[in-house]
């Protein structure tokens, strides 16, 4: 069942007089419960796209349609827990009061999925972070306040996830043990999430479905369905198929690349 | 605001805490436990007194040498005490009458104080407004800028004209020397807030009001507290101008009389009361400070 519907979505910028086509006619479809991740050269659109479903901004024409609601009446009834680039964790506040924020602030709003909400401390755990429940957010490394973001969107009940490129400041080695600890606990909790990266890798392995596109204007080339056996976390470092896609996806972003 | 000979004492302070949290990592692992007994710290406790010690030491000896040196020329020399008097018999003047000057420092004290407060509560009113529109912000900025330019001294006789020679006018005095520092510094703390953070709070539908309360206001705190301390002192010379222009009681009223009269033992008298009082609220506020913005990592450095 489809629960991010986007139909002929465009929007412009307009920098210094110049106007630039953000996005060109973007239709998407995206089923309730999948990974999906948009991957593209930057200035492709991607975020922004993120940001429109999200109702962070509002596109020029076309649709968007959040399982029957506008973007802005969806981010009103809390369907959305967002993790952005930078871990956007209050300084002032500890680890534990920073998961509790989505809670404290549009009570009225996000009533339907309080019952959802998964209990904090065990995802803290489930990132490894376990101990760090009432530390500030200075304590921690990047790498870890990153983790914090994801368990806060966990946390939070919202039954749509949507990252900003969230590990894209983060070496390698971070990022790709990050990237397993999300893995295991989107297969507990299964929730739609949107996923921007520029990292191929990081996209095959992370998603049900790859969103590819590219840049002026940003468009979407092409969609992949990645059918790659669940858990992931188990899969082998070298999997064949795994390959595949990304030298398909790799293929197909270098196609356009100029 | 001109607090930035303070950043080095407070990066000392920084330092110091970073070395606690080593200190406590450091014996946790030796213990092996993962759980942190701090009784099973003996060294911690000594480590606390010897850093207040070596940071409270260097001025102490230094304050100290002040008013010997002081002492000393005043002896060696034999400086007529209408000129100078000695710190001994300074001293010896305030605590013989200690019950004629604690009433007038009282009075001043409240003046201060009482300007303090009005002064703070009027700037963050307006910071609240001013951050949130830019119209407003451009078209009433000028005018406190205007206030804040004209020397206060100036300010101070047309205000005992309007409202006597009690209270008030010095409580206004304080209060217009207050306000402007901490305008503008609330309007920074309010408007610069971590972009990110914003948005996140955009992204879960919160209000203007939750935005405020959870995000801008919390966000301004070392902010207000750095131009809190500059303030507060700040303050106290608003209330001693007043008392200039006339007044029947206070410090700044006893400086003037008793400087009118040479009588040099009581103006320094005065004047040392009234640096006490400046050390004590500034230190007031640095302590409520270091309570409130124990998350902050540099407490004071940012002047």
């Amino acid at each position: 069942m489809s629960v991010i519907l986007v139909e002929s979505l465009s929007k412009r910028f307009s920098r210094k007089g110049q106007w630039t086509e953000a996005l060109r006619n973007i239709n998407l479809e995206l089923d309730s419960g999948t990974f999906v991740s948009l991957i593209g050269p930057s200035g492709c659109g991607k975020s922004t796209l993120l940001r429109i479903i999200g109702g962070l901004e509002t596109a020029d024409a076309g649709k968007v349609s959040i399982g029957g609601m506008t973007p802005l009446e969806a981010q009103a009834s809390k369907v959305f827990g967002f993790v952005p680039q930078a871990p956007a964790l209050f300084p002032w506040r500890t680890i534990i009061e920073n998961m509790q924020l989505p809670q404290e602030v549009n009570r009225k709003g996000g009533a339907a999925y309080e019952s959802n909400r998964e209990d904090e401390t065990e995802l803290l755990r489930a990132v490894g972070l376990g101990d760090f429940t009432n530390a500030y957010p200075k304590e921690l490394s990047g790498g870890m306040q990153q983790r914090v973001g994801i368990a806060r969107a966990f946390a939070s009940g919202a039954p749509i996830l949507l990252m900003d490129e969230p590990f894209s400041a983060l070496d390698e080695i971070t990022r790709e043990k990050i990237s397993h600890q999300l893995m295991s606990i989107w297969e507990k909790h299964q929730k739609t999430v949107v996923f921007v990266t520029h990292n191929i890798r990081e996209a095959v392995f992370l998603s049900d479905k790859v969103v590819v596109m590219s840049s002026r204007p940003g468009r979407i080339t092409e969609i992949v369905d990645i059918n790659l056996p669940h858990p992931r976390t188990k899969m082998e470092e070298n999997d064949p198929i795994f390959h595949d896609y990304v030298h398909q996806i790799r293929a197909l972003l270098q196609e356009r690349w100029d | 605001m001109g607090v930035a000979g303070k950043q080095n004492t407070s990066r000392l302070n920084a330092k110091g805490a970073g070395a606690t949290m080593m200190d406590i990592k450091l014996n946790a692992n030796r213990e092996s436990g993962i759980t942190f007994d701090p009784s099973s710290v003996p060294s911690k406790k000594f480590a606390k007194t010897r850093r207040a010690l070596s940071s409270s030491a260097p001025p102490t000896v230094a304050f100290i040498g002040f008013f010997l040196v002081w002492e000393a020329l005043v002896r060696l020399i034999g400086l007529n005490a209408l000129t100078l008097p000695a710190p001994s018999s300074v001293l010896s003047e305030l605590f013989g009458h200690l019950s004629f000057y604690l009433p007038h420092a009282w009075t001043t004290l409240y003046e201060a104080i009482g300007g303090f407060l009005l002064g703070s509560v009027l700037a963050l009113t307006g910071g609240i407004i001013m951050a949130h529109s830019r119209l407003i912000e451009r078209s009433l900025l000028p005018l406190a800028v205007l206030a804040n330019v004209t020397p206060i001294s100036a300010i101070a006789p047309l205000l005992m004209i309007w409202f006597g020679f009690g209270a008030l006018p010095k409580v206004l005095i304080a209060a217009i020397v207050t306000f402007f520092p901490m305008l503008v510094n609330s309007i920074t703390g309010f408007r610069s807030v971590d972009a990110n953070n914003y948005e996140y709070m955009k992204s879960l539908h919160a209000s203007k009001m939750e935005i405020f309360l959870k995000l801008r206001l919390p966000n301004s705190l070392p902010y207000l507290f750095s131009a809190a301390r500059t303030c507060v002192s700040l303050s106290v010379m608003g209330a001693v101008v007043g008392e200039w222009s006339g007044s029947t009681e206070g410090l700044g009223n006893l400086v003037m009389l008793s400087s009118n009269n040479m009588q040099m033992n009581q103006v320094f008298a005065s004047i040392l009361l009234l640096a006490l009082m400046g050390i004590i609220l500034t230190n007031l506020v640095r302590l409520v400070e270091r309570r409130v913005l124990s998350w902050h990592s540099s407490e004071q450095s940012k002047g």
